[in-house]
């Protein structure tokens, strides 16, 4: 299990170093110029509860589960 | 509904106790429905954000799931009647130092025949100027397994590994992690990636649902091991001239029991006005079914019967997705102080597949509160 994680971790480290490799290359976004960034919808539009009903939901229909950005709880909906 | 008058209770409690401005939080009370072919769902549920002093957030939910008119056996295709509820709660904190946010959550959810334990922390990094946030964070979740809502005269022993064929409840332990991140492209573009990780160990059939072995219907049998991986990808993109931001998002899908699965969404969010918004989202799912899923399995061939299952979300299928959602501020009503900020917000979601669960309608109505302490 140890390695499955340091597995993970290392593609992730690699994912990381091409896209900071990628975004340096962008033009840097300073913070007087974020007003689109800050937009509610450019953000997360989802409120906790809505996003929890969702996976909760999904993962009572589909056999698959996950990238959302937050692992989650047991639900008993086996 | 006294589930609700309690919620608007406790709203109007807290919000009359609110004392002179110190700092900001925020309530909200959602009501969900779901319904599909043998299963309907209610869900009233609290949320609430408060600040604790000046580099802290507080967080916290209390749910109830109400389910009705579906079956203990998930899908199966011998459903009885059944009626449950499950309540959950949670609590989370997270504290900002500089450009490192770390946090925490533990969450408790009961029902009748299952119990979860989750504990779960995280870190947020800020890092070139705030144009890249990289986050980590893992969990565990320990949960109980039993067949106490058995319809019948006896209840059902579990056969949770091959050494314990007959216990009255099993263990199911979850080890997650997840790393994202995302990168500003330029003033109006947004990239984010994820992966995410979990495995599982212990028993993870339905305690209820059997599959069909010849002519006979035989208990489930899953593995007890099973390692799942999500990679995620979305982008974001705003349109100054006609307000609207456009997101697409691609996950990809596998674990070892080899199902795989394609989940292609987009969005469509348009802001109308100041007050206003609106979105659109078609999702389109597909999957292969676990190596182990047949709809009937021969009675004369140990190697497949091993493991048998009659689960639906084993088996091979594709949905679609089709939901709308509005959003409306209360100044939009005319009204002012902490109601101007208020936000009412109802969602309406079709889901169309094409296995035995058949279709699906969710509706949300969430109305969030803000308010100062």
């Amino acid at each position: 299990m140890v390695a499955g994680v340091v597995r993970y971790l290392s593609r992730l480290a690699i994912a990381t170093f091409l896209l900071l490799a990628a975004g340096s290359g962008c033009v840097q976004v300073k913070a007087y110029q974020r007003g689109h960034l800050a937009k509610r919808a450019m953000v997360n539009d989802q409120q906790p509860g809505e996003s929890r009903f969702t996976g909760h939901e999904r993962g009572s229909r589909e056999g698959a589960e996950g990238g959302a950005g937050q692992p989650g709880g047991g639900c008993g909906c086996n | 509904m006294r589930l609700q008058l309690a919620a608007a209770a406790a709203i109007a409690g807290v919000l009359a106790l609110a004392p002179a401005a110190r700092a900001d939080g925020s309530l909200t009370a959602r009501g969900v429905y779901y319904k599909e072919r043998s299963t309907r769902v209610m869900q009233p549920m609290l949320d609430a954000m408060f600040d604790a002093g000046s580099h802290g957030v507080v967080t916290g939910h209390f749910l109830v799931d109400a389910i009705t008119s579906a079956s203990a056996s998930s899908g199966a295709a011998d459903a009885k009647p059944f009626s449950e509820r499950r309540y959950e709660g949670g609590l989370g904190y997270s504290h900002v130092l500089d450009a490192l946010t770390l946090g925490g959550e533990a969450k408790l959810s009961t029902e009748s025949d299952y119990r979860s334990v989750y504990l779960a922390g995280r870190g947020q990094l800020e890092l070139n100027q705030k144009n890249t946030v990289v986050g980590l964070g893992g969990g565990l979740s320990l949960d109980q397994v039993s067949a106490a809502s058995t319809q019948g005269p006896g209840m059902i022993t579990l056969r949770c590994d091959a050494d314990h064929l007959t216990e009255k409840d099993c263990g199911l332990t979850v080890y997650s992690g997840y790393g994202s991140l995302s990168q500003l492209l330029s003033p109006d573009a947004v990239l984010g990636i994820s992966v995410d990780v979990s495995t599982l160990r212990g028993f993870q059939a339905n305690p209820y649902r059997e599959a069909i072995v010849g002519e006979s219907f035989v208990p489930e049998r899953h593995p007890t091991k099973r390692t799942r991986e999500a990679f995620a990808a979305s982008l974001r993109y705003y349109l100054a001239a006609s307000r609207t931001t456009l997101i697409g998002a691609y996950r990809y899908y596998r674990d070892d029991w080899k199902v795989h699965a394609h989940t292609p969404e987009l969005r469509v969010v348009q802001e109308l006005g100041l007050a206003i918004d609106a979105s659109l989202r078609y999702r389109y799912y597909t999957q292969d079914g676990a190596y182990f899923f047949r709809d009937r399995y021969p009675a004369d061939d140990d190697a497949m019967t091993q493991f048998v299952t009659d689960d639906v979300k084993l088996s091979s299928f594709t949905s679609h997705i089709f939901e709308a959602k509005a959003g409306v501020l209360g100044e939009r009503f005319g009204l002012d102080g902490r109601w101007a900020a208020a936000r009412l917000e109802a969602i309406f979601e079709y889901a169309k597949q094409n296995n035995r669960f058949g279709n699906a309608v969710i509706a949300h109505v969430a109305l969030t509160i803000p308010f100062t302490y």
